[in-house]
């Protein structure tokens, strides 16, 4: 490993210096100057911009040249909880419930995460098994399973807009017939909610499935030996070995995802349904910045509003795992 | 390692299968016949289940893919696309670069992934050290704060990031960025190394702190100084660890949409990404399916690559300590 040629006094490059400048540093000032990079970058491009954004969301909105007005308090978020934004291209959420639920961006979003986080969870889990299973030819399996996670949004949407595109897709003339499609369907929500679902769960399955893999791998396999010893059914295997093994893992995947799901926005743009036919909670930021009119107070509020929907859902997530290892004896 | 439970499988339904040659009579169909086996071997069922499962799900998975292939295989204009191409045309992939500068929008887009990915690994492998193997106050609350920032959709951030970037409103209310930062590769590299630092991090952080003491300690009674030890002892050691978070990295800043999209001008010589290629496909030349598809499957491909030299990689580096946090 190169140890020999590596004395402090050796050369005289720049590198060696600050090396040797470091070495008379105590572990607590020689931490903190290894962090000062990473830190500095996240100050700049993720502290910073989160606290301006909360802050500007308490400012007033400026129709024109991108500009904030004075300071108004809450009235940004009481407008968008109340519906009350006449600029609003769609609704954050309607206490009136006059607003059909997939038009609402909130409630739109959270339907959004919870179909396709437990489809992609299903699917995942049987993709993992498949690939954990041994046969010839695994490996190209496994490549084939993992492929979908490495392509890019951009072209995941291209894919889904070619399969359902009116008069040219594979899947649109069948699903009309069936009744389910309407004629024009990437302008349809409920078509393209459904469109925009199944494109998601077609991609983020296979994540799903690189990460439970990595927790069925690390089930200790002695314990399958001894259900075998003890004559347990394959069922009992799973039941009573893998699943509760695997669930810590399969918690925490499902959390990546439910982050993943609630912000979606890429593939909404990409299979061409756009913002106006699904309006996710993210669409809602872009539309109200980059709309006819710059509502950048508004749209720093929805930011702030989506970072809140996610933290509920992370602490539901959090609560969950604590009482299940609870019951499982683990914690 | 678990080859050996199905060999017990087999040693537990040895009895039942002894006798089935004797009551098959010739009269039973096939598929009684297969039936009975099945039920005397369900090793043999499994199988089978397993070989029809892993059809449909990899049909499913697949699937999307042979539809762009096919698509760019038809005759522009086609209205009904037949399951199977009528013929094989693969001239439609040089096209796709005729029309678009489709060969810089990739440059563009794996050199971001590329820059943000070295530069990751390395800011992160500092943290991770100091997170994984060095004791001092505050320790915890830093961690945590990675951890709560990792929560904020990249919405949140963006907004003030646009504002700075394209605006020039002052950063931390201090100093503005020049105009010329926008349409340079900064203003999308930046955003995303915050944005997938701290997932590095942590998983940096998991692996740094598992090489024992004994190993560094033994660099460094050799000369080797703080910092050298990091990247010639600890870095290499934890290379599963390393690994991944690169590939992790790489994989998310070319596959990201929401800042490549945002951050971006659309032209490929103002440094657009290859969202900006595919998309071009989609407005400017609306009747050419054909191309968009071809444009999609060649920007597949430098990942589909990545995918089958690190597949083993990334999942030994999953399993081993990635999600042990």
């Amino acid at each position: 490993m190169a140890v020999e040629q590596a004395g402090p006094e050796v050369s005289d490059g720049i590198l060696t210096r600050i090396a040797t400048r470091t070495e008379n540093l105590s572990e607590q000032a020689y931490a903190y100057l290894l962090l000062v990079p990473a830190f500095l970058v996240l100050l700049l491009f993720a502290f910073w911009p989160l606290a301006s954004a909360i802050r500007m969301s308490f400012f007033a909105d400026v129709i024109t040249g991108g500009n904030l007005g004075g300071f108004v308090g809450v009235e940004n978020y009481v407008r968008l909880l109340t519906n009350s934004n006449a600029l609003a291209p769609a609704a954050f959420i309607d206490p009136s419930f006059q607003t059909p639920i997939l038009e609402q961006a909130l409630f739109m979003t959270i339907l959004f995460a919870v179909l396709s986080v437990t489809g992609e969870t299903l699917l995942g889990f049987l993709y993992a098994m498949l690939m954990k299973a041994e046969y010839k030819g695994r490996r190209l399996v496994r490549l084939l399973i993992i492929l979908p996670w490495a392509i890019p949004i951009v072209i995941q949407g291209m894919i889904f807009f070619l399969l359902f595109r009116p008069g040219y897709g594979l899947l649109t003339e069948p699903l009309q017939q069936l009744g389910i499609f309407s004629s024009l369907p990437l302008n349809t929500t409920f078509d393209s909610f459904v469109i925009v679902t199944v494109a998601d769960i077609w991609k983020t399955s296979a994540f799903m499935a690189l990460l439970i893999l990595a927790g069925l791998e690390s089930v200790n396999q002695d314990l399958y030996e001894v259900a075998d010893v003890m004559g347990a059914s394959r069922w009992q295997r799973f039941r009573y070995i893998t699943f509760p093994l695997v669930f810590p893992v399969l918690m925490v995947a499902m959390l990546f995802r439910t982050m993943g799901a609630l912000r979606v926005y890429g593939i909404i743009e990409s299979t061409s349904v756009g913002c106006s036919t699904v309006p996710s909670m993210t669409c809602l930021v872009t539309q109200l910045m980059f709309g006819s009119a710059t509502l950048y107070g508004s749209a720093a509020a929805v930011s702030v509003l989506i970072a809140i929907v996610v933290g509920l859902f992370i602490m539901v997530y959090l609560l969950f795992i604590r009482q299940s290892n609870q019951s499982l004896g683990l914690a | 390692m678990s080859i050996d439970a199905r060999n017990h499988d087999d040693a537990e339904t040895f009895d039942g299968s002894g006798d089935d040659t004797g009551d098959d009579g010739e009269n039973k169909s096939r598929v009684a016949r297969w039936a009975d086996d099945w039920i005397r071997n369900p090793e043999k069922a499994y199988a089978v289940m397993l070989v029809f499962l892993g059809g449909v799900l990899l049909t499913t998975s697949l699937f999307p893919l042979y539809w762009l292939f096919n698509v760019a295989m038809a005759p522009p204009g086609q209205p009904d696309i037949p399951l199977v191409p009528a013929s094989i045309d693969l001239s439609v992939f040089v096209q796709v670069f005729r029309q678009v500068p489709f060969a810089r929008f990739m440059f563009n887009s794996l050199f971001y992934a590329f820059t943000v990915t070295v530069f990751v690994l390395l800011v992160g492998s500092l943290a991770g050290y100091a997170f994984g193997r060095l004791e001092f106050r505050g320790k915890t609350p830093l961690l945590f704060s990675l951890l709560v920032l990792s929560f904020f959709p990249p919405a949140t951030l963006f907004i003030p990031l646009f504002r700075a970037f394209n605006q020039q409103v002052p950063m931390l209310g201090l100093f503005t960025l020049p105009v010329e930062v926008y349409g340079t590769p900064a203003a999308v590299v930046t955003p995303l190394s915050a944005f997938t630092m701290p997932l590095a991090i942590f998983i940096l952080t998991t692996f740094y702190g598992q090489i024992p003491d004994g190993l560094e300690d033994a660099a460094r009674v050799e000369g080797t100084t703080r910092i050298g030890a990091l990247f010639r002892v600890i870095m290499p050691l934890s290379a599963p660890g390393v690994a991944t978070a690169g590939i992790l990295t790489f994989i998310t800043v070319y596959t990201e949409f929401f800042f490549s999209y945002l951050m971006t001008g659309n032209s490929a010589a103002d440094w657009a990404p290859v969202v900006d290629g595919v998309l071009a496909f989609q407005t400017q030349y609306t009747v050419r399916y054909d191309l968009q598809a071809a444009a999609s499957l060649i920007a597949i491909v430098p990942v589909a690559i990545l995918v089958v030299i690190a597949q083993d990689k990334i999942i030994s580096g999953l399993t081993q300590g990635a999600l042990k946090e």
